[in-house]
């Protein structure tokens, strides 16, 4: 499908809590609620025209407002690519997993967890395994965490 | 009672500092007698926060962040890197370019399924395929040495084409290269592909089924031994590969023994595609003038790459500075390590090995 | 001729033949630098470029190196790649491990200073030396074969300069 026949059939079957991104990117993208982040997931993973099977990325974003999540899926027989996201506040950020639905966002999310302290409802493992498991410097990848140990790169170089 | 067996089960550690994990991934293992009941991988060992440096780096000095993130074959990551980055500018890389960049990275792949037929040969006890590969993948290093003075992080392929263009004696050393290296892949092939030895200890273990590379995400030439056929250059090409005629080998066993004859396969593919990248290379220039300060225009883009092992993507976030404001890279060792406990479960220990070499999991993709 | 030449000085062949004279340290010392074997510990990068310095080309084993999986076996700890905090006890560990007489080689950047993660990184120890000793240095990012090969011979001179009673008190 190319992309004005995805973004004119999701906003069909799925209209009222997608909300499109105007981009230039080869790639729909979609702005999702939080609390319909499992069911239009379930949705473009069973379709029989998306068969998104492909989870191909999940990123955490700090936007320094809120939290983002950023999932990447794509079509292993369609070939066809979608970008969605969902917006989250800073002090509560919580999602719930689509790791029934994906069985690879499993280590993903575990990771945005880690990095960004962001929550994964009904994840049944979030435990630390990136950082050492005596670690008690918060979420690093936030953008105002400040290291204890990190050495500042110098500027201008 | 007296006469009742008691069973139980015994947890043992394999890693960190295991030889057979290829880096440094440490997996509890549940054993019963001999038999793995569950694999728990846990990782980190190597996690050396690329993602947060590049935040604090302009886009240029990203480019060697990436050789580190997948080194085996960090020609690819480069270009990864550098193909997001260009779609986030609009920058038209010059034929040239384009061209090096696909016999670099045929090349770099070539020399990525080497390292790991070697490998596994060797985990596996047979030492002859690892100095059998050795040998060719130092040619091929020797080709890149020529052109860019390094063996293995190489910061070649820039931000806008190529960092410089290759000297004129790399063509006969290329082609004389390829020229052999059809029957060195026949040696390896005698070696390995009719040994029983080998055949007992790869045929049927560790099977990826279909319905698992769909869950987990698994992709290359893992997916391609499942019987999925998929392969980036191919079904999204990028950069030039729709102007090259290669096939996509796909088996349909999903076990340790397809996955290497598909990496075999494909090692025939990437030469004959270097092959004809070298016949039809234009003249001209190999970088377009990028400042190195630039600034891409505000945006987000996931662009991804056909790696030796798998799908790599960088999901690179800008917001109109000289820095990137999030990049995430995402290698397929990812989806593959996480696959391994589903697979081995009730396998023997050496199973477990021949999977973790045969998947080519290398850690510093997963842990980054 | 041929092997006694090479011998030490100090080193008298008997008349009859067979028999060399020699202190004990010389036999010791000069055994061991010819046949060090090494721990197989790569973490990144670098671990590729120790391996190809095993295989084909640069051949590790003319020196008399062969690689252990065991920390009890060998004698000489080459630290190929990036050591993290997560790693750090696991380094200390297996070097506390081996037997003395012991040595380390830090080999490429990261592990002598943290190399290309030395700024902004919050994971990467900056410098393998933090934690344990090391006596010869590798630079590089990677270091090609040949420096590694020449960082073992170093290793070598510097162990034919000690006393086999040092290892005792060590």
């Amino acid at each position: 499908m190319t992309k004005e026949e995805l973004i004119s059939y999701i906003q069909e079957n799925f209209s009222g809590k997608v909300e499109l991104i105007e981009n230039d990117m080869p790639e729909p993208y979609f702005l999702i609620e939080p609390k319909a982040i499992v069911a239009f997931s379930r949705f473009i993973h069973d379709d029989n025209k998306l068969i998104m099977h492909f989870l191909m990325n999940l990123s955490g974003v700090d936007t320094k407002e809120n939290m983002e999540v950023v999932y990447n899926v794509c079509s292993y027989r369609l070939k066809h690519r979608l970008f969605f996201k969902t917006v989250l506040p800073h002090e509560k950020a919580e999602v719930d997993t689509v790791k029934e639905i994906w069985a690879v966002a499993d280590w993903h999310e575990r990771e945005a967890w880690e990095l960004f302290g962001i929550n994964f409802n009904g994840h049944p493992n979030l435990t630390r395994f990136l950082l050492p498991d005596d670690w008690d410097q918060g979420h690093p990848l936030r953008k105002d965490w400040v290291g204890r140990d990190v050495i500042p790169f110098p500027e201008g170089k | 009672m007296a006469n009742k067996l008691h069973l139980e089960t015994m947890q043992i550690n394999m890693g960190p500092h295991h030889p057979s994990t290829h880096g440094v991934c440490r997996l509890i293992l549940t054993i019963d007698g001999e038999n793995i009941v569950e694999c728990v991988p846990d990782i980190g060992f190597l996690h050396r926060s690329i993602e947060k440096i590049c935040e604090n780096r302009t886009y240029a000095q990203c480019i060697p962040m990436m050789d580190r993130f997948e080194y085996v074959t960090s020609m690819m990551c480069n270009w990864g890197f550098a193909l997001a980055t260009e779609k986030l500018t609009d920058l038209v890389v010059p034929e040239r370019a384009e061209y090096l960049r696909v016999i670099m990275g045929e090349l770099n792949r070539i020399a990525s399924h080497l390292l790991c037929i070697g490998v596994t040969g060797l985990d596996l006890g047979a030492l002859t395929p690892f100095l059998y590969t050795f040998r060719e993948r130092e040619d091929i290093l020797d080709l890149f040495e020529m052109t860019c003075g390094q063996r293995l992080t190489y910061n070649y392929i820039r931000i806008g084409g190529v960092s410089r263009d290759i000297p004129p004696e790399f063509f006969p050393k290329c082609k004389e290269f390829l020229d052999k290296f059809g029957e060195k892949c026949d040696d390896y092939e005698k070696v390995l592909t009719e040994n029983p030895i080998w055949i007992a200890r790869n045929r049927n273990v560790g099977v990826i089924t279909e319905q698992m590379v769909y869950d987990y995400a698994v992709s290359g030439p893992s997916a391609r031994a499942s019987g999925v056929n998929f392969d980036i250059r191919k079904h999204d090409p990028y950069s030039i590969y729709d102007r090259f005629d290669f096939k996509v080998p796909v088996f349909y066993g999903g076990d340790c023994y397809d996955r290497y004859r598909a990496r075999m396969a494909e090692m025939r593919q990437s030469a004959s595609i270097v092959r004809q990248a070298l016949d039809q290379m234009p003249e001209g220039d190999v970088r377009c003038k990028v400042s190195p300060k630039f600034k891409p225009k505000v945006g987000e883009v996931y662009s991804r790459v056909e790696n030796s092992r798998g799908e790599m993507g960088f999901h690179i976030i800008s917001d109109g500075t000289v820095k990137p404001f999030r990049v995430r890279a995402r290698g397929g060792s990812y989806n593959h390590l996480l696959v391994t406990p589903e697979i081995v479960r009730g396998l023997k220990i050496a199973d477990l090995v021949a999977i973790f070499a045969s998947l080519d999991i290398i850690m510093p993709e997963i842990d980054r | 001729m041929g092997v006694n030449d090479k011998l030490p000085v100090h080193a008298e062949q008997s008349p009859g033949g067979g028999i060399i004279t020699t202190e004990l340290n010389k036999i010791f010392t000069l055994t061991q630098a010819k046949s060090l074997w090494y721990l197989l510990f790569g973490t990144a990068c670098c671990a590729i470029e120790l391996m190809a310095t095993g295989a084909s080309r640069y051949d590790f084993d003319r020196l008399g190196m062969i690689f252990r999986a065991s920390p009890r076996q060998s004698d000489l700890m080459i630290v190929a790649g990036t050591i993290t905090y997560k790693m750090a006890p696991v380094v200390k560990r297996l070097y506390d491990q081996m037997a003395e007489p012991r040595y380390v080689l830090a080999m490429g950047g990261c592990a002598i200073g943290g190399g290309p993660f030395h700024y902004d990184s919050y994971s990467v120890l900056q410098g393998v030396d933090k934690i344990i000793p090391v006596d010869v240095f590798v630079p590089g990012c990677p270091p090609r074969p040949e420096a590694l090969l020449q960082g073992c011979l170093e290793v070598g001179k510097k162990l034919r300069t000690q006393k086999i009673d040092d290892w005792r008190v060590r």
